[in-house]
């Protein structure tokens, strides 16, 4: 196999296609600057966006409701997963509860949830724990179940307990698959964080995207597009980073289970 | 245990039903009363022209993106060349909320249906293709030395090894997207458009129209729940020979 030349290229040829067929889209002048802004025009306003705070303020408001609905989901999910892996009770009671609403789209809660959390922030904080929570509780339902019985016996028979079980034994061996869910869940996070707020709100990146439309300002709506795609990058390659650094003694690549 | 959650189900409605005859926030509706106003909206044909709008949009865009995500998916896994070509770009952007895209996508395509099964399109494309490249990633050496070893080209071995290992990875795929499909056609609808449950659902929010909210809200959960089991209904009935996980 050839290891140089094209070949090393490659995975940057698409990127650099797009990006060229764009700017030349931009500059025919067969489309109105409103449909394809030139390149120079998105970046100087993506300069804008970092250098302003009012426009950075928009973006940690953002982050924030994904971070909050995110962690709040990895509290309470990891907690339920554990539960119905390590009793039957409680696998039977909610295992058809979880898997049954799952393809339900908690979305359609929203306008519900508006009016009992309020249009602030709250509404879409409960919106990103409720849609997190599933991909969480269902992983790491299946890390508990899939523990390594052997494990488990060894630990009883050197007399630990049940918490001590669970501590030293159920969580580091279902950690791999919880962080799997927690792949899953961090863009879900951003996705209904940027829905939410496109769909109502008066703050927030999603937000920005919608006002900058309505004023016609296209590269500016396409800047935001380019922080919104940074921050959910960024955010999962901070799990990869975390679980990288937590979990060396297995990875679990699969991206849905 | 059937019978424990048969209870626990009764038992959760009961509580409802009961603390709304004590008197609910007017948000809340109790669950004779939503059964109550879904029956009555199935009698008209109102629903019914928004359930199909919905599933016009939501059933192409699953239908191009799934497709579309298998066919290159189960291309990247197997030629290399593809795989460095395509994956930089699908798992950079992987992360990234699609819907966001929406804006640009009605300037390009206009606000019709296009721009929105577009936008589903490229949702669900996502999952497929990583569990198609996945899927073919994890065929066991042994099964293809074997085909080899029985004489197999290379077309016979992707045809009846590589597909029939990756087909589990795929359906997995397609079951998020399914419901990935839902989600952005509910959130396209609600953002904009003039007909569906996603529109049926922002009529009711702005008129206090509580019944037709939660009737929305009924129609699409079952719309989902019944995707869902199609989906795994197929995945059951074509690939019969796989193990089924409990």
């Amino acid at each position: 196999m050839r290891r140089f030349g094209l070949y090393q290229l490659l995975p940057f040829v698409l990127v650099a296609v797009a990006l060229i067929a764009w700017e030349a889209a931009a500059r025919s002048g067969l489309w109105s600057k409103l449909l394809f802004p030139s390149l120079a025009s998105i970046f100087r306003e993506l300069i804008l966006f970092v250098t302003n705070s009012a426009y950075l303020m928009e973006a940690w408001v953002s982050l924030e409701r994904a971070l909050g609905g995110f962690a709040l989901a990895a509290v309470v999910g990891i907690f339920i997963g554990m539960l119905m892996g390590r009793s039957k009770l409680a696998a039977g009671l909610l295992d058809p509860l979880f898997s049954g609403t799952y393809a339900v789209p908690k979305l359609a809660l929203f306008p519900i949830f508006i009016f009992v959390f309020g249009i602030g922030s709250l509404s879409k904080v409960a919106l990103v724990f409720l849609e997190c929570l599933y991909p969480i509780v269902i992983m790491s339902y299946q890390g508990a179940r899939s523990v390594n019985r052997v494990l488990l016996w060894s630990a009883q028979n050197m007399g630990a307990s049940r918490g001590e079980a669970l501590r030293r034994v159920v969580i580091p061996a279902s950690a791999p698959f919880i962080f799997a869910g927690f792949r899953v869940a961090v863009p879900v996070a951003m996705i209904v964080v940027v829905i939410t707020e496109m769909v109502s709100s008066a703050d927030g990146l999603g937000y920005l995207v919608i006002y900058s439309l309505s004023s016609l300002r296209t590269d500016r709506m396409l800047a935001v597009v380019v922080v919104t795609a940074l921050l959910g990058y960024l955010l999962d390659k901070a799990v990869v980073l975390a679980r990288d650094r937590l979990i060396y003694w297995g990875k679990l690549d699969t991206y849905y289970v | 245990m059937a019978l424990a959650k048969a209870s626990l189900l009764a038992a959760v409605l009961l509580a409802w039903q009961l603390a709304a005859l004590h008197g609910l926030p007017q948000y809340v509706l109790s669950p004779l009363e939503i059964v109550r106003y879904f029956v009555q909206a199935l009698g008209s044909a109102e629903l019914y022209e928004h359930i199909w709008a919905s599933l016009a949009r939501s059933l192409p865009g699953f239908a191009i993106g799934s497709l579309l995500g298998a066919a290159l998916g189960l291309a990247a896994g197997v030629a290399r060349s593809l795989e460095r070509l395509l994956s930089p770009a699908v798992f950079l952007t992987y992360p990234v909320p699609k819907i966001v895209m929406l804006p640009i996508f009605m300037l390009w395509f206009g606000i019709g249906d296009l721009s929105k099964v577009l936008i589903i399109a490229l949702a669900c494309f996502y999952p497929v293709f990583i569990n198609a490249y996945y899927g073919v990633r994890a065929t066991p050496t042994i099964l293809v030395w074997s085909a080899l070893n029985m004489g197999a080209g290379r077309g016979e071995i992707f045809r009846r090894v590589v597909v029939p290992s990756a087909a589990p990875m795929i359906f997995a795929g397609m079951r998020v997207s399914l419901a990935l499909s839902f989600i952005v056609m509910f959130a396209a609808e609600m953002i904009n458009a003039r007909s569906g449950l996603g529109h049926l659902i922002r009529i009711a929010e702005n008129s206090l129209r509580f019944d037709l909210m939660y009737v929305s809200l009924l129609s699409i959960a079952i719309l989902g729940y019944a995707g869902d089991r199609l989906v795994r209904f197929a995945h059951r009935r074509l690939l019969a020979w796989q193990e089924q996980p409990a």
